[in-house]
């Protein structure tokens, strides 16, 4: 049998770190099949828009994507749930683990089926941060502040009384260095450390309750999955395990050395205290059941609270 | 078929003459999001999202008519010196171009724009409006164009003008 | 590799051909798109176009071309623009070529509000261009000045492109902003010693109106009034983003109700000239929106297929002197910039460049500054320069696109010069960035 060639598009810019594991990845389903089964990465928006990755793949112009579900929950609520829940998942192991140990994939894997995609796995890691020009000790301080937030996180946000401007990405460093907004999101915490945002925000707060942890997606075309050997099945599988747990501890680690370099310049980094956290997602889960619109997103948001509850975050 | 083509090109001017009024209103909603956020420190979640929704329908409807217009920019340093059949030849030539990106765009987007429909699909901010509407103009505004490229045709054939 | 290479001479060549045969721009990169998608990748991979052009409808930041457009329009036929050349011609008058030297000094602050060359070019094609020809200018000088002004806004801040770059390369985009602003004002600087120098050895180029010398102080200064609204107009833009109270996109927006407002005071704003601006609007910004989705359909392809893989490739495998390989990049940049457009240049060489620019010692910021002026180059050069169908899409009837090829070539030559200026000396360069943001070197 030939060589199966593939295209995949990642949703990361070119050159950056999580853009890296996507070259591992692809490296490494290529060594598990022998050199049998190929996959071209390419970086964010050099084929299509991130955004529009869903339909480029349905439509079958590249065989493969790593998405964010959060792009297309305007499409399927259910990937409100599968990409980040503001005040969801406090720790990014728990949030992997709902994937593998309870219904998770399953659910990921019934919200993309009917549009003829096949979800592989998550790559599950921590949180993003969110940067201020005010302190902000406890959840209550955010009431009355003008912030950026995107997806879910906007709605919810703005019911913790913050007034969300839905600003492009780009316009997020300019927005806070003019005192434009007051808080923002915007990436991980050495993304944003590379954007300059310890220039423009003085303080930094932790955790990122906005986003706690995130999942990003592994998906195929159908039609293009179903034609691989066994093999080859299984190689995406263990080669996307890998890059979840991989990607994860490198951000563990630099997440580390970022914080100490945002320190250096100034900014004062304020941690939340938990039980603040864990009193407002409770007042969240009433917010998030207004996302999930149908059965399947109240399934998946049913089955997290469950998790929760057991792990007492509830 | 000279009467069809006039028909058709009224109706792109008419869209035309309509659409340009488009970009008041985003003036005005990106000046109420300014006057909102700055001055009533209240940012809307609404206008500077409908504002994006209005400039694709209010660049694309622009199109067609700037078609028959000759107002798509073209490198004519050989076409400006040809003449006669040779001139209505590449003339059609660019038309058929026309009309062919018109009719990918067409064939592709219909599909996307119903499914768009199907899932009633918003766009997940805080707003949350649905896009159909939005991109429905982008197969409309193919289909225009490849009615427009169609009537070109029929004046260059034909000798006639628009009026 | 030798398939790499037959994508790039194929994509190339059918550019040229199709455009030869005067059809639209728009239509002939969408063409080539599809027949290279078709050819090469597939036709399922023809939903592309159609899913970059959702994206393309809903850009917040390709917004500012109507709004900026719009703005010109409405201060160009409220009469105040052409109050303003007055002015500039009735002081600079004694100055060889004062219109075209204005020119270039309105293209650097519209610069400084918007980083959108599109609007800034079919503006002072709207604004600059007649009021230059009617004095009798030498057309190519002309037309030169406003492409070469009008790409100022890449390299001086804000700027659509820098902040792409900056996300791209993962750099900083306060530092990436800081650093084009001195180049920036040198570019325009060297734009108008050029003019200067020019029409001082062939004073027919701009002829010198010939009624101004005798003007009393007095009315000279009375003629000054006629910058109060143009500088009304300009802070409220650049304060507005300054002072935070907006976006740069938004702030076209308060340009356009400065502009409004300034008609008011000149009375003229009527309900027809609304609609005439707002009709010369639509008509600029489908043109170059249409352009836009041609474009993007046009790098997808070019980047799915591999088309840069050889180009690219070729440099990686470079093993010689450190300053070879640069300009070996720099070239390659330049190339791709003859038919590329420099978002997708940045998403496709970036990546590349950047970890071999940094293993060879050089410091990224400055590689930064030269990728944008590089970027100024290929929004000038034919066959695909932006600025070059921007200002064709607002020629007055006579004026042919072999008109504007010949008026850039002077100042193509002067990017590059200033290029050259910047790989010898970094320090220009990398001084303000590093005295304003000292924290992160
Ligand atoms: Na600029
Ligand atoms: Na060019």
């Amino acid at each position: 049998q030939g060589v199966t060639k593939w295209r995949m598009q990642a949703l990361w810019g070119g050159g950056t770190t999580p853009m890296r594991y996507e070259e591992d990845f692809c490296a490494r389903v290529a060594e598990l099949t022998g050199g049998a089964f190929e996959i071209t990465p390419f970086s964010g928006g050099q084929i299509v828009p991130s955004a529009q990755a869903f339909d480029a793949v349905r439509g079958g112009a590249f065989e493969m994507m790593k998405t964010f579900d959060g792009y297309t929950a305007g499409k399927i609520p259910a990937h409100g749930f599968s990409s980040t829940v503001p005040f969801g998942f406090p720790e990014a192991d728990q949030y992997e683990a709902w994937f593998y140990e309870r219904d998770g994939l399953a659910l990921a894997r019934e919200s993309y089926a009917p549009a003829g995609l096949t979800y592989i796995a998550p790559t599950v890691y921590g949180e993003e941060p969110i940067h201020s020009r005010v302190a902000i000790r406890k959840i209550a301080d955010m009431d009355g502040l003008k912030g950026r937030f995107v997806g879910l996180a906007s709605a919810v946000m703005a019911r913790f009384g913050v007034s969300v401007s839905p600003l492009p990405t780009s316009e997020v460093y300019s927005a806070l260095d003019k005192g434009l907004i007051d808080i923002a999101d915007r990436g991980d915490i050495k993304a944003n450390y590379e954007e300059g945002l310890h220039e423009v925000a003085p303080f930094l707060i932790l955790p990122g309750v906005h986003q706690p942890t995130t999942a990003t997606s592994y998906v195929a075309n159908t039609r293009a999955y179903e034609a691989l050997d066994d093999q080859k099945k299984a190689a995406l599988a263990v080669a996307a395990r890998e890059i979840s747990g991989r990607l994860r501890q490198n951000i563990i680690v630099s997440n580390g050395e970022y914080l100490a370099k945002f320190e250096e310049a100034g900014v004062e980094i304020l941690t939340l205290d938990p039980e603040d956290v864990a009193e407002a997602r409770g007042r969240a889960v009433e917010f998030w059941a207004e996302a999930a619109t149908d059965d399947l997103s109240r399934r998946m948001m049913d089955s997290q609270v469950a998790l929760m509850k057991d792990l007492r975050l509830l | 078929m000279t009467t069809l083509a006039r028909l058709i090109t009224a109706l792109n001017r008419g869209l035309f003459g309509i659409a340009k009024w488009l970009v008041y209103a985003i003036v005005l909603l990106m000046l109420w999001e300014v006057v909102s956020r700055y001055f009533l420190a209240h940012p809307t979640s609404w206008a500077p999202e409908l504002a994006t929704l209005i400039f694709g329908p209010f660049f694309l409807l622009g199109g067609p008519y700037l078609l028959h217009l000759g107002g798509h920019v073209a490198v004519d340093l050989l076409s400006a010196r040809a003449t006669g059949g040779l001139a209505i030849l590449l003339h059609l030539v660019g038309l058929a171009l026309a009309a062919a990106f018109g009719l990918i765009l067409l064939w592709f987007s219909l599909p996307l724009v119903a499914q768009s429909i199907s899932y009633g699909e918003t766009s997940y901010s805080a707003w949350n409006p649905v896009v159909w509407p939005a991109k429905a103009f982008l197969p409309l505004c193919a289909g225009l164009l490849v009615l427009q490229a169609a009537a070109d045709a029929v004046f260059a054939v034909k000798g006639a003008d628009a009026t | 590799m030798i398939e790499s290479s037959l994508v790039l001479l194929f994509m190339f060549t059918a550019l040229v051909a199709f455009m030869l045969s005067g059809a639209g721009l728009a239509f002939v990169l969408g063409a080539i798109a599809f027949i290279s998608t078709i050819l090469l990748w597939g036709p399922s991979a023809l939903i592309v176009a159609v899913l970059n052009t959702f994206e393309t409808m809903t850009s917040e930041s390709l917004m500012a071309i109507p709004l900026y457009v719009l703005m010109a329009a409405i201060l160009e036929k409220s009469g105040i623009i052409e109050a303003l050349y007055e002015a500039m011609e009735t002081w600079f008058s004694r100055l060889n070529g004062g219109l075209a030297v204005g020119t270039i000094a309105i293209c650097t602050i519209l610069a400084a509000m918007t980083g959108v060359v599109g609007a800034a070019v079919a503006a002072m094609g709207i604004l600059a261009l007649p009021s230059m020809l009617a004095r009798g200018y030498h057309p190519p000088l002309a037309l030169g000045a406003i492409c070469a002004g009008g790409t100022l806004g890449i390299l001086i801040p804000p700027s659509v492109v820098t902040i792409v770059y900056a996300i791209t390369a993962q750099m900083s985009i306060g530092q990436m902003f800081a650093a084009g602003i001195v180049p920036g004002l040198i570019l325009a600087a060297s734009y108008s010693a050029y003019v200067l120098i020019r029409t001082a050895i062939n004073p027919a180029l701009a002829p010198k109106p010939s009624d101004v010398a005798t003007l009393p102080l007095g009315v000279k200064l009375a003629k000054l009034k006629s910058l109060t609204l143009p500088a009304f107009v300009v802070l409220g833009v650049l304060g507005s983003i300054y002072a935070g109270l907006a976006t740069p996109t938004e702030a076209a927006a308060v340009g356009v109700l400065g502009a409004a407002l300034s008609a008011l005071v000149t009375r003229k704003l009527t309900l027809p000239m609304l609609s005439e601006a707002a009709g010369d609007t639509l008509r600029v910004t489908a043109m170059i929106l249409w352009i836009t989705i041609g474009a993007r359909a046009f790098v997808s392809v070019f980047a799915a297929t591999g088309g840069a893989d050889s180009l690219l490739g070729f440099v990686e495998g470079l093993e010689t002197s450190r300053w070879v390989v640069l300009g070996a990049m720099v070239l390659v940049l330049v190339f791709l910039g003859l038919f590329l457009d420099e978002i997708g240049i940045i998403l496709l060489c970036v990546p590349v460049f950047l970890p071999i620019v940094k293993a060879l010692g050089f410091d990224p910021l400055w590689f930064g500054v030269l990728f944008m002026i590089t970027a100024q180059m290929a929004y000038i050069t034919p066959p695909f320069g932006y600025t070059l169908f921007y200002l064709k899409g607002v020629l007055p009837p006579g004026l042919g696109i072999g008109q504007v090829y010949r008026g850039i070539v002077p100042f193509f030559l002067i990017q590059l010069a200033v290029l050259l200026l910047f790989v010898v000396f970094p320090g220009i360069v990398t001084w303000l960035p590093e005295t304003l943001l000292p924290s992160l070197k």
